[in-house]
């Protein structure tokens, strides 16, 4: 038996260089020097947030901070010197995208024999050889990426400089959502790096720092997303604000929805639907546009005595618009209320009922902003791109009808997006689907997982079914990954393309993942050593755990093993994210 | 993407062409006067050697090397195409030689064994969607366990609680060897219920020597047995799944073999002829 020390929180600072001079020196900093040091508790003091939650980072001129694309786990405030944000992207040549590392063609088949017989084996020397993995981005010595030509950059593109004292990327580091903006340093800049549980502890101790972001989020972020709507693509920058100006941000649910989920899931389909927070409810007066900023919303209509979900809403898109549009358009000249006419030339209320399924972040446009900025004043010749007007709403003679439309446009069948829907399972961005019909049951797959993750399997073929398909016990990646809340080293993290994955040297196997993850797709594991042996924690005996998950087998060379080793083509990692279009095309072929 | 009727499709012109252009070149040397065994012997031995790789790929499933799926088409349809080149090959005769006989049968075998696992393929998980619980094959033995280990409970109960000779008689007769491991194997795969049915019968016509307390026990009983059936069916339709292979595989290697085999033979004899 091998015993090591026990991890601990901490254990991994985000700069293991980090001293106690430069907490001193960001201490005297507005706006931490403003802040209480009595709101932080003593098992997480201000200063030792700032100590092994941060790094002080030093960027040349045109050195890239943040690429838009990427995903954000900490964010920055600029000691000194000044930054740029490029509001209107740049080409992905210029960003300098690598792609994450993959076993070479000789290592990658060196695994049919170098897999080991035990399960769960770990080299224990890279446990305690962190900082020389962290070497690597010490300053001076990793591969930062640079602009060449920064005066061309400035000249080609619009960006907005941010000078000391600013903070930005807490958005993307709070929200778990992508950068929206690349960011590049303009001559020498001096940075703080904050992982996103030090802004976290941060922004839940300080009143101020919290209303600072929150503003900065009406500001930078509000704009951001408006403009990435295509219906306000055609707004100045004066009408967008005043759009943002008058743009309501809501949250509904509970951001912490996973700890609930597993007890909602035992209680009725009527019960847990009536659990979700209405949004905008099925026979109201369209009030707005609602556009979903993060989170999930079930889209349901009323029938019998429950609702029936006929669709759900992801990030980035919105309701109420068509709604909006059909009344607008039925609406005589010069007459400020609707007139009624004929079956299928009415105005209408809201033809469905919006939730949120766990929570939503919802952005509400109010109706007179989105018939003046995006409608008006030319009835004939609206100021948004006419592709964009949807087609009138045909009234349908019966909610069953509707429903049908509905489905039918969605080329999916009413059960499986329940099932979908109610399990959450719209949350992925690669669930594993199997489609029962052809699955052989021959475990290909489970070999192929196996095989490719030293032996280990890291999914069970098993979960739960509608018709005949069924939803594996996989990471599906979810576009929010609740998995990663909590983590306090920060193991668990987005690669750049989106995948979630856990960096096993700086896992403490405290479960927080684990238990998080509400489709039970996170197991802990006991670890062994090379000999066989179980590793021990040196001071109780108690065995030393870690999380292990999919991880979409990022470090091979032909992608998930799993898909590409059915060779039936019954398992498919689907994405979630594009309206079922994808799971639609699958399922349909 | 594409869909699996337009693979298809796909997939059966390009064997149909494949077949035409091998039927030219198969013409144009029969025209030349060369031995027509040569080309299509080389050609039939090194498809049948492509096929046997996909065993090979299985085992490196992390290699980027095309997807199983479309391994399993070309091995699909290049089999069929064998079928053509073998015809050709022993001329649509009956081989009479001992060695040319046994390569004849070894290569039946496994196509024939190819298309009974392509049918089975097919056929079968369909059949597990629509009956039973989902279950993983090796897991079956535990259930059945449990299933065996929830009888014998309910009919200890019978007989403390009701000193229940039905059930005893039954349960020593009839339910033991059933519960004992899986059973009625080739009923399950003739999709027949028959033996599912007699067991309930059974049951049913004992209750009238039952009391109401003991109904209710043969309830619960009856209720087992129908998961208990279910589970045999699964396990009987994922072992023929999974066995098939077993007769298949062997056969291929043994062909392969053989082939080799004969072309050391041919090549060895081919001067005194």
């Amino acid at each position: 038996m091998k015993a090591i020390p026990r991890p601990q929180r901490w254990d991994n600072p985000f700069d293991p260089d980090m001293t106690e001079a430069d907490v001193d020196r960001i201490l005297s900093m507005s706006p931490f020097r403003e802040m209480n040091l009595d709101d932080f508790p003593a098992s997480t003091p201000l200063g030792g947030i700032l100590r092994n939650d941060t790094r002080i980072r030093r960027y040349q001129n045109g050195d890239i901070i943040v690429r838009e694309g990427d995903y954000g786990n900490s964010a920055f405030f600029i000691m000194s010197g000044s930054v740029r944000v490029v509001l209107d992207g740049l080409p992905t040549s210029m960003l300098g995208r690598l792609e994450p590392k993959r076993k070479g063609f000789f290592r990658a088949f060196a695994q049919l024999w170098r897999n080991h017989k035990e399960p769960e084996v770990r080299d224990t020397t890279r446990y305690v050889a962190h900082s020389g993995v962290r070497a690597r981005d010490d300053e001076g010595r990793d591969d930062r990426i640079f602009l060449q030509d920064v005066p061309g950059v400035l000249d080609a593109h619009n960006t907005a400089r941010m000078e000391a004292g600013a903070f930005f990327g807490e958005i993307a580091a709070l929200g778990r959502v992508e950068r929206t903006a690349t960011v590049f340093a303009e001559g020498e800049a001096e940075l703080l790096e904050i992982r996103w549980q030090g802004l976290r502890g941060i922004r839940r101790r300080d009143r101020k720092l919290k209303e600072h972001i929150d503003a900065l989020y009406r500001k930078n972020a509000l704009i951001t997303h408006l403009r990435e709507t295509p219906m306000f693509r055609h707004l100045s920058e004066e009408e967008l604000t005043e759009v943002a100006n008058q743009t309501v941000f809501e949250t509904y649910g509970d951001f912490d929805w996973y700890t609930s989920y597993k007890t909602m899931a035992e209680e009725s389909a009527a019960n847990r639907l009536a659990k979700e927070p209405i949004i905008a409810e099925e026979g109201h007066y369209p009030n707005g546009v609602i556009l979903i900023r993060s989170g999930f919303a079930r889209l349901s209509q009323r029938f019998g005595h429950g609702h029936r979900t006929i669709s759900y809403l992801g990030k980035g898109q919105y309701y109420g618009f068509d709604e909006i549009i059909h009344n607008w358009r039925q609406r005589s000249e010069g007459e400020t209320l609707p007139v009624w006419n004929e079956r299928g030339n009415q105005p209408v209320p809201l033809q469905y009922t919006l939730r949120a399924v766990g929570y939503a972040n919802v952005l509400i446009v109010p109706t007179p902003i989105i018939e003046k900025f995006v409608l008006d004043p030319d009835r004939e010749n609206p100021r948004i791109p006419l592709a964009l007007l949807p087609p009138p709403i045909v009234v349908a003679e019966s909610a069953e009808e509707d429903v049908q439309q509905e489905l039918t446009r969605l080329e999916i069948n009413e059960d499986m997006l329940e099932l979908l829907v109610e399990n959450r399972f719209i949350n992925g961005t690669a669930t594993m689907m199997i489609n029962l019909d052809r699955c052989t049951r021959c475990d290909d797959c489970v070999r192929a997982c196996a095989v490719a993750h030293d032996g280990n399997s890291r999914f069970i073929r098993h979960g739960p079914k509608v018709g005949n398909y069924m939803v594996a016990n996989a990471c599906m990646h979810c576009a929010d990954p609740v998995c990663m809340i909590g983590c306090p080293t920060g193991a668990i993290h987005r690669e750049v393309h989106g995948q979630v994955v856990i960096n096993d040297a700086t896992c403490i196997g405290c479960s927080t993942c684990a238990n998080s993850c509400p489709y039970h797709n996170i197991h802990m594991v006991e670890i062994r050593g090379k000999d066989g042996n179980f590793i021990l924690d040196q001071n109780t005996n108690a065995p030393i755990m870690k999380a292990t998950k999919c991880d979409l087998c990022i470090d091979q060379l032909g992608g998930p093993a799993c898909q590409r080793a059915c060779p039936h083509d019954a398992l498919r990692r689907v994405d979630m994210q594009d309206g079922l279009k994808s799971l639609a095309d699958w399922i349909n072929r | 993407m594409i869909t699996l009727a337009s693979r298809c499709r796909r997939n059966i012109a390009i064997i149909v062409l494949a077949a035409i252009l091998g039927g030219l070149v198969y013409t144009i040397y029969s025209l030349s006067l060369r031995h027509t065994s040569f080309i299509s012997g080389w050609t039939l031995f090194l498809i049948m050697l492509a096929l046997a790789l996909y065993n090979a790929r299985k085992k490196l499933p992390f290699m980027p090397w095309a997807n199983s799926s479309t391994w399993l088409q070309f091995h699909i349809y290049a089999g069929f195409f064998t079928f053509v080149l073998f015809l050709f090959h022993v001329k649509f005769r009956v081989p009479n030689g001992t060695l040319e006989a046994t390569l004849a049968f070894l290569y039946l075998g496994v196509f024939g064994s190819g298309i009974v696992g392509l049918l089975i393929s097919r056929s079968i998980p369909r059949r597990l969607t629509t009956r039973g619980e989902e279950i993983i094959f090796e897991r079956i033995p535990v259930f059945q366990r449990r299933l065996r280990e929830a009888l014998e409970q309910l009919v200890s109960r019978a007989l403390k609680e009701t000193r229940s000779l039905p059930i005893a008689e039954l349960y020593a007769k009839r339910l033991l060897p059933f519960f004992a491991g899986p059973r009625h194997f080739w009923w399950h795969l003739v999709q027949s219920n028959r033996p599912r049915y007699a067991l309930l019968n059974e049951l049913e016509a004992f209750n009238r020597y039952m009391t109401p307390e003991e109904q209710e026990i043969a309830a619960q009983i009856a209720a087992l047995i129908t998961t208990k059936d279910d589970l045999d069916y699964h396990y009987v339709h994922q072992a023929v799944l999974k066995y098939w292979l077993f007769i298949h595989i062997p056969l291929t290697y043994s062909l392969l073999l053989f082939s080799l085999l004969h072309g050391v033979m041919v090549y060895a004899f081919i001067g005194r002829i």
